[in-house]
């Protein structure tokens, strides 16, 4: 757009502040934290009731003060218009907190501007108190769908002298200052709130309420309201007594919906930067001038999205030396143009709208630089195709749960899980979901970053119909079942899995399930359910090529299995006696008891226990471990927190095995506790481990061992942000993917050869046949052992793709036979655990190097330079006042 | 500890049999005042006495200070240098044992120590100082003689301009043993021990690192003499600790330093240090003199490096975060009630209820006023909100919320009085914090050196092996129980004469102080 143009767009903004005489000051209303996001979009338009459930689970991310949902993409039928109008009509959403002023506000604001199309009230429950989660009264809420009149635009553009511009952003424009001015006199203006806009736009809608989002579903009976996507919001505002949700997410810009975790540190500059562009904040919150500032860049400025990702979340440090001279340039202008407006702090923003020229409905999540917000994404390839992002992967398999349940061909099990990299040259923190019809006039899905790449899904792509049972000619049944049955006798678990790994490429989706049946059949021999859990484990743990099945759909069969093994365990309140195994589950969590005579495994279903608190199933754990219990299935998490704390010392003897969403804080102050987690885990795992094994088969979340003082740690993939900041002792951590920055900042582990610790980072991936494959950077980052004085990084770089800038901090030094001697006896035990083989990790192009050739060594700076110290008798002498005889 | 014993509530029942197979035999202390002198020949006095050389060492000062100013000991012929910080100072003019007029050689003379000059500063004034020594001496009020002003300092603002407004007679007359001092710290009614101390206050965080081990368990014996609290800062939980395991509050800070599991299970108090107010968004810094073979095996850190503590927790950016950590502290410690430490930024008041929504029991609001030479002068008093302002803000924003009644709310940053904790108290606070005045009455001159070099000249905030050994765990346990004793008689006293019978009444009741600026009174000693 050019700058004349944009001018026009600020200046029709200005007559508008100027006649509503605002004050030049904007001030934060209230302060709110984090809060639960989740947002999906579906090839398919479905029912608000698939919102409900991640929204649920993300209780514990809001305090009932404030919740919202929007969606976008409805059904003509649905909505009771036909499909010209409503994709080229406006949907208003009005939420009215005194319904008595609707008639007035109807004559300003509604009738005189607009041929109106429909206009309906919400239908909602009777009783809003029959509704659980709602604090007050939701508003009544009025759906307009309505054209600016002719005239009534005409106006408006020679007004502002508009002519000649697209006639459809113009009404847009109008569309949002009609708005803007109806919320300032009837919300922002009184000391008591009557009504206020909930979104404008075409095809989309807004709504929020004071209690938790799912109480939306419900309240406003919108379970089968179909729509292309959905995003959510679970508000955490400090301020207890918040009576009306106008300070609640989503936040409309036209056509678009925005929800936001974190909390900004600059609202007084961002709204400076509004105000000099005649934008004026009306609802006082962090959010509304985040969505504010992203209809500005969209519609004034008509940037393309990256440099709008760009100018709210600036690129920095090496990840901007890594861009080409061309893009720095237009990066630096955006930087010095907008910077005022970029949100300082923790935000992770996801954003729902409505492309009309496009014809696109857009999901995206956009993380700050720091990445300071949990965040994961997620894409179901298929039939039917799913774009997910949350704040927990607990949330978005909660979803994809919900949305199996109504179709089958949507399986719970996504195609891909990722994180996205704030600010940084690879995928610029940000990915976007384009929901389209394609040539053919099928709507399908596209996912993509920052820079427009699309992301790369798996190859394989044969799809298992779950709808139909396993139908196989009875040979093929004997076959498989010889394989399974065959030498299905403990300590043979390996072996069998070896076995079907080798079958699986060639075998049909209806083999392996008869495969994975067979090993549950197995299980009812009590003496052979060890194997059946172990073969199955390892089904799920190991990756191994799939032919030209998708691997997601195997895996949904290996996990069902399992669970079907756990479900049939006999419950601790059953009375027969014999068998290793015992269960127990929410209902009969009264009924503890320790183990008696041969039992030693208790397996608890966490399913319906609380994520914390009291009745949280980590709770339970600790209970069971006082009774004597001493190895732990844990199996069927929606985000249960805290597993595997509060065991005190000496829990060297306690083994724990967890499947499912479990959730943050796993293994957080752990002294001797063994966990493994069959799956990717959360944020803020191993905080303050001090000894102990913690093994994760798949990514971990933010600030993984955060002050840890110990631990032998193993993660097949990645660690998010932060990952080992002020680690002290000894811990030993062998990473095998890579982590996304700020590695071992403040590492203060030790020497490595004298009891310290380190951090072993392989910088690999598996393909989908399982063999490794180094990335193209061990370490994306630019800050590695910053501030470190202690332990050392041994990062796998055959290639020397690492630079010094990296490091900050931190020095190369050669890496010698003592360090390999100090990392082997750790990479045999990782090759143990994940199949990464040795061999593999030392094999650079075909061909295996001396270990002094792949890996470098990286040592605080402080500690390179200060050779380790010899104690005196008399320190000894100090120590010995701190302790008890 | 309060009304909970490990029987009554069964702690075997709480916590892992591990974590209670640690625990050790819990000490009592005596609250008992005994004489604490200074461990120094001659401690720093407002008045000196010098004696020149036409002493003839006739005896007679001696014979008539009753102070024990003159000292010859026995089997000597010369005097030691007069203990002048006995000396009651000008007042003693007018009586008949004024050793300078009655010296028969003229061979005394009364000075104003130049010294006095330079100790101490506005808000802690050489009067506060030496007053404060006097308590931690004697665990009595310093004689009036003395003529200290130790309830205000001379900074022209806050606490100092403040006064407390007695009535001409108390509404009710109380004998001092009607008087209730004690405080609850669980007022949320979730199940969680209902832990009481008797006193209003307890002790701040003090890392083993930037004090000594024989500071930390003093406080810590005073804590368990008076059935109160104190906090092992961020620096681990030594195992000598632990006899006072009960009257602990484990920190929890942004480094981590030395938090277990072990060392949360082992408390009745879990406090998160979010931010001090004397450095808000600087986290913490040990340098790296201090940190000594003994500091970095208790924080399992390098020695002789510099530790950081950043800011702020990176597990921590949000309210929902916050509710989680302190989720997980309550998981970890069923028994636990949870404090969080925060500055006092403008917005105080909304992070004092979002730290009540996300299940704390203990707001701590730390003003700017408080820390010692650790925190650097650039940020001290220069950052967060003053405590007098924060603490109406607090109060009467929880108040409005309809939550007061539910969290208790401690303030600290530059409490140096029981006149200062009378105040704060007035102003809407539940309890106070005290930090930097335990120090002091172990000795400490306000150097502002303790961060430098091995740290604290006079064996405080130190870790060097030999300077800790300047003082015992006896004489600093018993300095400070005498301040205590001290301050607790004086805050009897302030309550008598407000006729208030439990201290929980004098919550919130500014209408009892006034501002010297702000309003028409007078002052007027009472």
């Amino acid at each position: 757009m050019s700058r004349d143009t944009i001018q026009k767009y600020l200046n029709s903004k200005k007559r508008l502040v100027d006649n509503l005489e605002l004050p030049r000051i904007v001030r934060k209303g209230e302060e709110e934290g984090g809060c639960g996001v989740v947002g999906f979009c579906c090839s398919e338009p479905v029912g608000g009731r698939h919102i409900y459930e991640p929204s649920r689970q993300m209780h514990n991310r809001g305090n009932g003060k404030g919740g919202g949902i929007a969606a976008v993409g409805f059904i003509p039928d649905q909505i009771g218009v036909s499909r010209e109008v409503l994709d080229n009509y406006y949907m208003l959403h009005i939420a009215f907190l005194d319904i008595d002023v609707r008639k007035e506000l109807e004559k300003k604001y509604i009738t005189p501007n607009f041929e109106i199309a429909l206009t309906t009230k919400l239908d909602t429950v009777d009783d809003w108190k029959a509704v659980q989660g709602l604090e007050v009264k939701p508003p009544d809420v009025l759906r307009y769908v309505v054209k600016t009149k002719e005239k009534v635009l005409n106006k408006f553009i020679k007004d502002n002298g508009f002519e000649g511009m697209d006639r459809d952003k113009v009404e847009d424009e109008f569309i949002g200052q009609n708005s803007f001015t109806l919320n300032q006199e009837f919300y922002a203006s009184l000391g008591e709130q009557k009504a206020f806009v909930l979104s404008h736009g075409k095809n989309i809608m807004i709504l929020k309420v004071v209690g938790y989002a799912e109480a939306i579903v419900k309240y406003y009976k919108i379970e089968d309201l179909r729509a292309h996507v959905w995003i959510a919001h679970q508000r955490f505002p400090t301020r207890g007594r918040v009576w009306h949700p106008g300070g609640a997410h989503p936040f409309a810009g036209v056509n678009m919906a925005l929800v936001h975790n974190g909390d900004f540190a600059n609202y007084h500059s961002v709204s400076e930067y509004l105000l000099q562009r005649n934008i004026y904040p009306q609802f006082l919150t962090d959010t509304e001038v985040s969505a504010l500032m992203f209809d500005l860049m969209v519609r004034t400025y008509e940037y393309p999205l990256e440099y709008i990702i760009e100018a709210l979340a600036p690129t920095t440090e090496l990840d901007f030396d890594r861009l080409s001279d061309e893009k720095q340039k237009i990066y630096r202008a955006v930087q010095a143009t907008h910077i005022h407006g970029s949100p300082d702090g923790p935000w992770f923003f996801i954003i729902a709208r409505n492309l009309i020229k496009e014809k696109t409905f857009q999901l995206l999540g956009i993380t700050d630089t720091a990445m300071l917000r949990p965040q994961v994404f997620a894409f179901c390839d298929g039939e039917v195709q799913v774009g997910l992002i949350g704040s927990e992967k607990q949330a978005i398999d909660a979803t994809l749960e919900s949305l199996a349940q109504e179709d089958i061909r949507i399986c719970p099990v996504a195609e891909k899980y990722w994180n996205a990299r704030g600010g940084s040259h690879t995928d610029g923190g940000s990915f976007r979901f384009d929901v389209k019809a394609d040539d053919a006039g099928k709507i399908r899905i596209t996912v993509s970053d920052k820079f427009g790449n699309l992301v790369e899904m798996p190859e394989a792509k044969e799809a298992c119909d779950f709808s139909q049972g396993i139908s196989l000619p009875p040979e093929t049944e004997n076959r498989v079942q010889t394989i399974v049955s065959g030498r299905f006798a403990p300590g043979n678990a390996y072996v069998i899995f070896k076995m079907i790994c080798k079958l699986v490429p060639e075998w049909t989706f209806d083999e392996f399930r008869l495969a994975c049946k067979q090993i549950v059949n197995q299980s009812q021999d009590a003496s052979k359910i060890e194997i059946a859990i172990e073969v199955l484990t390892l089904l799920n743990d190991r990756i191994y090529s799939t032919g030209t099945k998708k691997r997601s759909h195997i895996l949904h069969i290996v996990r069902k299995s399992l669970d079907k093994i756990f479900d049939s365990i006999k419950s601790i309140c059953a009375d027969s006696p014999g068998g290793h195994f015992r269960s127990i589950d929410f209902d009969s969590r009264d009924d503890l008891r320790g183990p008696a005579e041969g039992e030693t495994t208790l397996v608890i279903n966490a399913d319906r226990f609380a994520p914390e608190g009291d009745n949280c199933d980590a709770a339970l754990l600790v209970k069971a471990y006082a009774k004597g219990w001493k190895k732990f299935i844990v199996y069927k998490c929606r985000g249960q927190r805290y597993i595997g704390c509060g065991l005190g010392p000496g829990s060297d003897d306690v083994y724990i095995d967890v499947y499912g969403s479990n959730g943050d804080y796993l293994a957080s102050g752990a002294l001797g506790v063994n966990i493994s987690v069959h799956g990717n885990a959360q944020d803020q795992l191993g905080q303050i481990i001090k000894k102990g094994k913690l093994v994760i088969h798949g990514d971990v979340g933010q600030t993984f061992m955060y002050g840890a003082k110990g631990g032998d740690v193993y993660v097949r993939g990645n660690a998010a942000g932060r990952p080992l900041i002020n680690s002290v002792g000894r811990p030993r951590v062998v990473i095998n993917g890579t982590c996304l920055d700020f590695l071992g900042e403040s590492f203060m582990a030790g020497d490595p050869h004298n009891g310290g610790g380190f951090v072993v980072v392989n910088g690999i991936t598996l393909d989908q046949d399982g063999k490794v494959i180094a990335m193209k950077e061990p370490y994306p980052g630019s800050n590695l052992f910053s501030l470190a004085s202690g332990g050392a990084a041994f990062v796998r770089d055959p290639k020397r793709v690492m630079v010094d800038e990296q490091l900050n901090g931190g020095v190369y030094q050669e890496f010698t036979d003592a360090d390999w001697k100090l990392i082997l006896p750790y990479l045999e035990e990782n090759e143990k655990l994940f199949g990464i083989t040795i061999d593999d990790l030392l094999t650079v192009d075909g061909e295996k190097q001396e270990p002094p050739m792949v890996y470098r060594k990286v040592v605080p700076a402080a500690s390179a330079v200060s050779s380790s110290k010899v104690q005196d008798a008399s320190e000894e002498e100090e120590y010995a006042d701190l302790v008890l005889e | 500890m309060g009304n909970f014993s490990a029987k009554e509530n069964k702690l075997e029942d709480l916590l892992p049999a591990n974590t209670l197979k640690l625990r050790v035999e819990q000490v009592n202390v005596k609250r008992e005042i005994k004489p604490a002198p200074s461990r120094y020949r001659n401690e720093i006095a407002r008045y000196v006495i010098r004696r020149n050389e036409d002493c003839v060492m006739c005896g007679k000062c001696a014979e008539i200070c009753p102070n024990g100013v003159h000292v010859r000991k026995t089997g000597y012929k010369y005097f030691l240098e007069p203990k002048s910080d006995l000396c009651i100072g000008p007042v003693c003019e007018k009586t008949d044992h004024f050793c300078v007029a009655k010296c028969p050689h003229n061979a005394l003379r009364f000075v104003e120590n130049p010294m006095i000059k330079a100790l101490g500063d506005c808000r802690w004034t050489s009067d506060l100082m030496l007053a404060t020594w006097k308590m931690a001496e004697t665990g009595q009020n310093p004689d009036e003689d003395f003529d200290l002003e130790y309830e205000c300092g001379d900074s022209g603002g806050g606490f100092d301009r403040m006064r407390i407004r007695f009535p001409e007679r108390p509404a009710v007359e109380l004998s001092e043993d009607e008087i209730d001092t004690s405080i609850q710290l669980n007022r949320s009614n979730d199940g969680r021990p209902n832990i009481k101390i008797d006193v209003p206050w307890y002790g701040g965080g003090m890392s083993f690192g930037s004090v000594s081990n024989t500071t930390q368990l003093a406080k810590a014996r005073a804590a368990v003499a008076f059935n109160t609290f104190t906090c092992t800062g961020e620096g681990g939980y030594m195992e000598r600790m632990m006899p006072y395991d009960d009257h602990v509050i484990t920190q929890v800070a942004t480094g981590l330093f030395g938090v277990r599991e072990d060392t949360i299970q082992r408390v009745p108090i879990v406090e998160f240090k979010y931010a001090q107010g004397a450095k808000p968004g600087l986290g913490g810094h040990l340098l790296g003199d201090k940190n000594t073979t003994a500091v970095s095996r208790m924080r399992e850190a390098v020695q002789g490096i510099s530790l950081f503590s950043p800011f702020p927790f990176h597990s921590v950016y949000s309210i929902e975060d916050h509710m989680k950590h302190i989720d997980w502290i309550k998981h970890i410690n069923p028994r636990a009630l949870v404090s969080s430490k925060v500055s006092t930024p403008t917005d105080v008041d909304m992070v004092a209820v979002g730290s009540y929504s996300a299940g704390s029991h203990i707001i701590h609001i730390d003003g700017g006023y408080g820390g010692t030479g650790a925190a650097p002068d650039i940020a001290k008093k220069n950052i967060a909100m003053p405590i007098e302002y924060a603490i109406p803000k607090v109060h009467g924003f929880l108040e409005a919320e309809g939550v007061r009644n539910n969290i208790t709310l401690i303030a600290s940053g530059g409490i140096r009085s029981a006149s200062d904790i009378v105040k704060a108290i007035a102003l809407g606070a539940d309890g106070v914090v005290i930090g930097t005045v335990e120090l002091i009455a172990l000795g400490c001159v306000r150097c502002s050196k303790c961060e430098s070099g091995r740290g604290c000249p006079r064996g405080i905030a130190t870790t060097d092996v030999e300077l800790k050994e300047l003082m015992t765990v006896e004489w600093a346990t018993q300095r400070i129980i005498n301040l205590y004793e001290a301050w607790r008689k004086q805050l009897i006293e302030i309550m008598r004469k407000l006729g208030i019978r439990n201290i929980g009444e004098l919550r919130g009741r500014s209408d009892l102080l006034m501002h010297l600026d702000y309003t028409n009174d007078v002052e007027s000693k009472t």
